[in-house]
């Protein structure tokens, strides 16, 4: 009896060890794919474009991880609550701008060339080349950390340009003048603003 | 544009920044917030403007074009840009595509180069020297031409002083002021898709001086830094290289994976 039980384990563990080992590569590979049918799908329809993109890609990103690098040494002197709201804001800020230029990726294609050992083994990072006709090829990087056994992006390079540090120093002086309740602020008007403007365009 | 103009500007601009500034590594930051405030309103009343024209109206072939006609610049000087770096190969792809651009291209309005395989890697002269170690030195905003850095103003110059049409035909200085001119809307045009981006920052300035900052940093690299350029303090206290050291010597980040 104890044998059989035994055989079983041993039959289901590698199907266990498969269900959590999609890497970030994979990971990668499968969304940009996803990403880009959704574009050409919805190239008319900006707002359900948005939120079938989202949808992909919000479960895969850290926003706590990308706002603590975007804050930087201010982080650790933030309450919770001021962390949790700098996270709300910082967030809908990623997604605002950078979904704003989703349509520019219609004829886009994503190649991922690789991933690359971080500084330590819950760390890679994957690196792709965007290519649009006529223009030069981007290269856009992914850094994964592995989170509760899965894996979430903490920050992406265009270019080099990585969206977290590029933060840092307009939040730094922000919190400089105003403490940490003060950049709070100035990024929910930000949003707010966006927001209100964003839906005129629309329409 | 005369290259007297260029260091003028740059001189004048180090002997006014002695100012307090407001973090380590842009020691110019007073003068330069100052020429970003002139630039940007030009940019609102005259530049924009006529980019977004160009950019809705103008046919895709005269676009493409004026597009193509300026890369081919760009390839001539990657061409020393690439042997500064020893990179003979990739010098060789940019000598094709200039020759092969200028003649069957016809003055580099066809790209018929990049069907042909050969390789487009845009090497400019500070990047080549970034490459054999010169730090980028203070970052530079110049008025109309925007960011560059004190190493980095060579490119201006050097494509003032060696420009391949200037050197081989007699042009008049309205054919050279109209040139530039198609050059900056071409390039003005292209980036248009980011005005949103910076416009809705809570610092336009630091945005955009630590975006290419960055971007430099990884273009000397090769898009391959061994450490990335951090950029104010970061989460623990000296734990990386910092953007100040980066100017002085260009090795920071070889020191720091030691």
């Amino acid at each position: 009896m104890k044998k059989w039980l035994m055989m079983l384990l041993l039959a289901v563990l590698p199907a266990l060890a498969l269900a959590g080992a999609e890497t970030p590569e994979m990971i990668v590979k499968n969304v940009s794919r996803d990403v880009l049918e959704a574009i050409k799908k919805n190239d008319k329809d900006v707002i359900k474009l948005r939120e079938q993109v989202s949808q992909k890609v919000e479960p895969l990103a850290d926003y706590t991880r990308m706002t603590a690098l975007a804050v930087g040494r201010y982080w650790k002197s933030a309450t919770p609550e001021q962390q949790q709201q700098l996270t709300g804001e910082f967030r809908q800020m990623l997604v605002r701008t950078y979904l704003s230029a989703l349509t520019i990726y219609k004829n886009a294609q994503v190649n991922v060339i690789g991933a690359r050992p971080g500084e330590s083994v819950d760390e890679q990072s994957v690196r792709t080349e965007v290519s649009i006709p006529g223009q030069k090829v981007i290269p856009l990087e992914f850094y994964f950390e592995r989170l509760n056994g899965s894996w979430k992006v903490y920050d992406i390079a265009v270019d080099g340009i990585s969206f977290t540090v590029n933060n840092r120093n307009q939040f730094g002086s922000a919190i400089r003048q105003k403490g940490i309740d003060g950049l709070i602020k100035q990024l929910s008007d930000l949003n707010a603003q966006a927001n209100v403007s964003g839906k005129a365009a629309n329409k | 544009m005369r290259p007297t103009l260029f260091a003028a500007v740059a001189v004048s601009i180090l002997l006014v920044g002695c100012a307090t500034p407001q973090n380590n590594y842009d020691p110019l930051e007073p003068v330069n917030r100052g020429i970003f405030a002139f630039n940007t309103v030009v940019d609102r009343i005259a530049v924009k403007p006529v980019a977004k024209v160009y950019r809705n109206y103008a046919p895709g072939p005269v676009k493409d074009g004026t597009h193509n006609f300026f890369a081919n610049f760009d390839d001539f000087f990657s061409v020393f840009g690439n042997l500064l770096q020893g990179k003979v190969g990739d010098a060789g792809h940019s000598a094709g595509r200039v020759l092969v651009n200028t003649s069957v291209g016809m003055f580099g309005l066809v790209d018929w180069a990049s069907g042909m395989g050969l390789k487009k890697t845009d090497e400019d002269l500070g990047q080549a020297i970034g490459h054999l170690g010169v730090g980028s030195g203070p970052y530079l905003m110049l008025p109309l031409l925007g960011p560059t850095s004190a190493r980095d103003v060579v490119d201006p110059v050097s494509r003032a002083l060696l420009d391949p049409v200037d050197l081989t035909y007699d042009v008049s200085t309205g054919v050279s002021i109209g040139r530039a001119a198609i050059g900056a809307l071409d390039a003005r045009a292209a980036v248009l898709p980011l005005d949103p981006l910076i416009e809705s920052q809570i610092d336009p300035y630091a945005y955009l001086r630590d975006a290419w900052l960055q971007k430099r940093y990884n273009d000397v690299w090769d898009g391959n830094p061994p450490a990335p350029l951090q950029l104010g303090p970061g989460l623990d206290e000296g734990d990386e290289p910092d953007a100040a050291t980066e100017q002085k010597t260009g090795t920071t980040a070889t020191d720091a994976s030691k």
